[in-house]
């Protein structure tokens, strides 16, 4: 445990201590980027409000990322059933991609109102194509010579989905699944900067009030809330594709 | 500081123009081109030796940290703001006041039948920046129980318009006259009634600017009052060009908001303050808890 | 079980080609005009260089894809039929015994059945002991002898093989190939085998053909002079070398 810890840590002490001296010094202006002393403080004095905050960004995030891996991963097999399907609405699954969620926010709140759905449906639009895009790959990606196999004993397109397109895409839905891990948890941000609440109202009323401290101590909590959510599909990953992928195996 | 002067006819003033090349000098904005910054850009700058470039802001537009940072050497502020940046460290310095009254304030949908700002409170929605002082003055007198607090749409009326129990934060001039615009009946309480009033639109810049090139602070503010005469006495031609850089607001709308903001800027001179009215403003966010001390008054802005 | 001609011939079928065409893009003709005649329980061997249309014809007596013109039937008519390929293409994810009870699973054959069924075979390949393993974990030859039992969990009456020992060793090859003809003459399916090694080919079938470079033509049809019991003893007898002068003098000849 410790030999993974250790690598990453390091640095991360390193750039805290820098960053300490840096404002206390004087050389960077403690009201442009807060002394790290100065953002633990801000996490103490303020825990129950940010803890609250934390707790309604993570609700946003996870019901967003759920429900955009359900529907990417549905939408991917579909697209997958056919060509002329594909060709018909993979362009509109790019648009979940290229959408600027800063410019479309306001019409979230139109439709869905301010509270949490704003912020589910912002998270939900921001993360989906990922999921989408890597299921996709990896459902089309299945060794033609296994199809042939499926095909020679008479299995279904079904029984085919099911049983042998759908595990092998596996670790390539799992890539799909990390990258829009983090999305989501910006995408409620975001949803939340416009529809309120959560950790992005924090940073949005800190702001207002200059307090740069509690900004980044919002913002750290939202880091450390993307990194939860990536650990447990890495944790997933792990128990799943132990056994037969190489990118989860020690090297021989 | 970066362009010398080597006339001596310009160590005394600031109107020949012809010493050398005028002055590049940034003025960041805090908000969209509208008729809160007419004068800005009415102002005769290449007359004072000033070539000057308006940045435009918008939603949350970081100007008093752009001018603590030194990407602009001039910014508009308000007064509240200010004096929390200089209570975090940031040597902001107030120049010129263009609204001697704040035009902040609530609006609400006149068929609610509100009395007082205290009613908007008692349910519905209101739209206000929670980080604001008055909104938190609101806050302290009347308590949030009882109404939705939703971020404020940054003068989008769209949801004012489709509910009529939403009431939102505006300048006094302009949102609800858009509303009207729209055919909304609208009642308006003006922050200052509850009696915080501090300045607005303040231009300001930061005190290191001061102590090196305090001529340049000179001439901007000489600048800046001609601007804002100018526009008081006749809109229509910097309107005209504000519409152009910001078309989302009616032209029409343009002209209604200047007339209807001059009785917030008219004074003897323009852009005056007051030390008195200064120290309100510290005493109310000290109490506030918005600053751990209060400060004196003539640290926060500079006659020149 | 007896091993005599009759019994052969009652676990085999009979395949018949004619005049079989098969082309590619609309343009280039990959078999033309082809006629074969496979007995019941006959080990044919497929020899011929890269690109002669041997895997192509394997595949349209699988079915995997259609022929242009002619026909391809079995006698009796079979709806099973089984496939090694080249590479073992084992499921990753599944175990060993899972890997190879797959096409019982995809006939729908209960899980009691299949596993019977399943641990059967691989104690005839020698993997009874593997059963729980993953792909991951098994050598070249092994993975190799799991896709042979996959192919004969069915009992299949027709055994098509597309040069599955060509990504071995040659020790694990000469195992392999032995083991393989044990099989035949066990089950007595009939065997398509195509490859491009001489030596395979001499050593597995008792019968050779040899395809000319393009169109798919029959160069050499020979039934191979050599003993049914067969082990590895076999690879330094002269008799298997006169047969491999047979097909190499066919395979060189343009």
């Amino acid at each position: 445990m410790l030999k993974k810890l250790l690598p990453p840590l390091i640095p991360f002490v390193v750039v805290t201590l820098a960053l300490e001296w840096m404002v206390r010094a004087g050389v960077v202006a403690g009201y442009l980027v807060p002394a790290p002393s100065a953002v633990f403080r801000a996490l103490l004095d303020n825990r129950d409000e940010l803890a609250a905050a934390m707790a309604k960004t993570s609700a946003g995030a996870l019901v967003g990322f759920s429900l955009s891996t359900l529907s990417g991963i549905v939408i991917a097999v579909l697209l997958s059933s056919s060509r002329a399907i594909q060709r018909s609405f993979y362009p509109y699954a790019v648009f979940f991609q290229t959408v600027p969620i800063i410019a479309i926010a306001p019409l979230l709140v139109i439709w869905f109102g301010y509270g949490m759905k704003t912020v589910i449906a912002s998270a939900f639009i921001v993360s989906i194509f990922p999921v989408i895009a890597n299921t996709l790959q990896g459902l089309l990606s299945t060794d033609p010579a296994l199809r042939d196999l499926f095909r020679l004993y008479g299995a279904s397109s079904t029984v085919t989905l099911v049983k042998l397109r759908f595990p092998a895409a596996l670790p390539q839905i799992l890539t799909g699944l990390r990258v829009a891990s983090g999305l989501a948890v910006i995408g409620a941000i975001v949803g939340e900067f416009i529809g309120g609440a959560g950790l992005g109202s924090v940073v949005d009323v800190a702001r207002t009030q200059q307090r740069v401290d509690k900004v980044f101590a919002a913002v750290l909590l939202a880091s450390v809330l993307g990194l939860a959510l990536f650990g447990l599909i890495n944790l997933i990953s792990a128990l799943t594709l132990r056994r037969w992928h190489a990118s989860e195996q020690e090297t021989i | 500081m970066t362009r010398r002067c080597f006339c001596a006819a310009c160590a005394a003033g600031t109107l020949f123009a012809s010493c050398g090349k005028p002055t590049k000098t940034r003025l960041a904005l805090n908000w969209k081109p509208d008729p809160q910054f007419g004068g800005f850009y009415a102002a005769p700058y290449e007359k004072q030796g000033l070539d000057v470039e308006i940045l435009p802001g918008g939603a949350g537009t970081p100007t008093v940290q752009m001018i603590g940072a030194g990407t602009a050497e001039f910014g508009i502020v308000s007064a509240d703001e200010l004096v929390v940046a200089r209570a975090r460290g940031n040597d902001v310095v107030a120049l010129f006041a263009v609204f001697q009254n704040c035009p902040q304030g609530i609006m609400a949908h006149a068929s609610r039948h509100l009395i007082s700002v205290g009613d908007v409170v008692k349910e519905g929605t209101l739209a206000i920046q929670r980080g604001l002082p008055y909104a938190r003055i609101l806050e302290k007198k009347y308590g949030f129980e009882h109404v939705k607090l939703v971020p404020s749409p940054g003068g989008d009326i769209s949801a004012f318009l489709r509910d009529e129990k939403f009431a939102q934060q505006c300048f006094v001039m302009s949102e609800p006259l858009q509303a009207r615009h729209s055919g909304a009946n609208v009642t308006v309480f003006p922050v200052a009634d509850i009696g915080y009033n501090p300045y607005t639109t303040v231009l300001a810049t930061s005190g290191a600017q001061l102590k090196s090139d305090p001529k340049r602070a000179a001439a901007m503010v000489s600048a800046v009052r001609e601007g804002w005469r100018a526009y008081l006495d006749d809109p229509k031609p910097t309107n005209t060009k504000m519409h152009d850089l910001n078309p989302s607001m009616d032209a029409s709308v343009f002209a209604e908001v200047a007339e209807a903001q001059k009785p917030f800027i008219e004074t003897a001179q323009l852009g005056v303050m007051t030390t008195e009215r200064w120290t309100t403003l510290i005493g109310q966010l000290k109490e506030l808890g918005d600053i751990p001390n209060a400060m004196p008054a003539q640290d926060c802005f500079r006659t020149v | 079980m007896s091993d005599g001609p009759m019994a052969i011939a009652e676990r085999g079928v009979a395949l018949r080609l004619e005049g079989v065409r098969r082309v590619f893009n609309n343009q280039l003709v990959v078999i033309e005009d082809f006629n074969l005649s496979i007995e019941a329980g006959e080990f044919l061997a497929v020899l011929g260089p890269s690109g002669c249309g041997k895997s192509t014809l394997l595949r349209m007596i699988a079915r995997l894809s259609p022929p242009d013109a002619g026909r391809i039937a079995t006698d009796p008519a079979v709806s099973q039929m089984a496939f090694v390929f080249q590479d073992a293409h084992l499921l990753p994810w599944r175990s060993v015994l899972d890997n190879a009870a797959l096409p019982l699973e995809l006939m729908g054959a209960g899980r009691e059945e299949r596993y019977s069924k399943t641990r059967t075979v691989l104690g005839q390949v020698g993997l009874a002991d593997a059963e729980a393993r993953y792909p991951s974990q098994l050598s070249g030859g092994m993975r190799m002898r799991v896709s042979l039992a996959r192919a004969l969990v069915t009992e299949p009456r027709l055994l098509l093989m597309d040069e599955p020992f060509a990504a071995l060793d040659e020790i694990t090859r000469f195992h392999l190939e032995v083991q393989l003809r044990e099989l035949w003459k066990l089950r007595g399916m009939t065997v398509i085998f195509v490859t491009h090694s001489i030596s395979e080919a001499a050593f597995l079938a008792n019968r050779a053909i040899v395809l000319a470079r393009r169109k798919g033509h029959i160069k050499l049809d020979r039934k191979l002079d050599l003993p049914v019991e067969r082990d590895n003893s076999l690879r330094s007898d002269p008799r298997l070398g006169a047969e491999m002068n047979h097909l190499m003098a066919a395979m060189e000849e343009e």
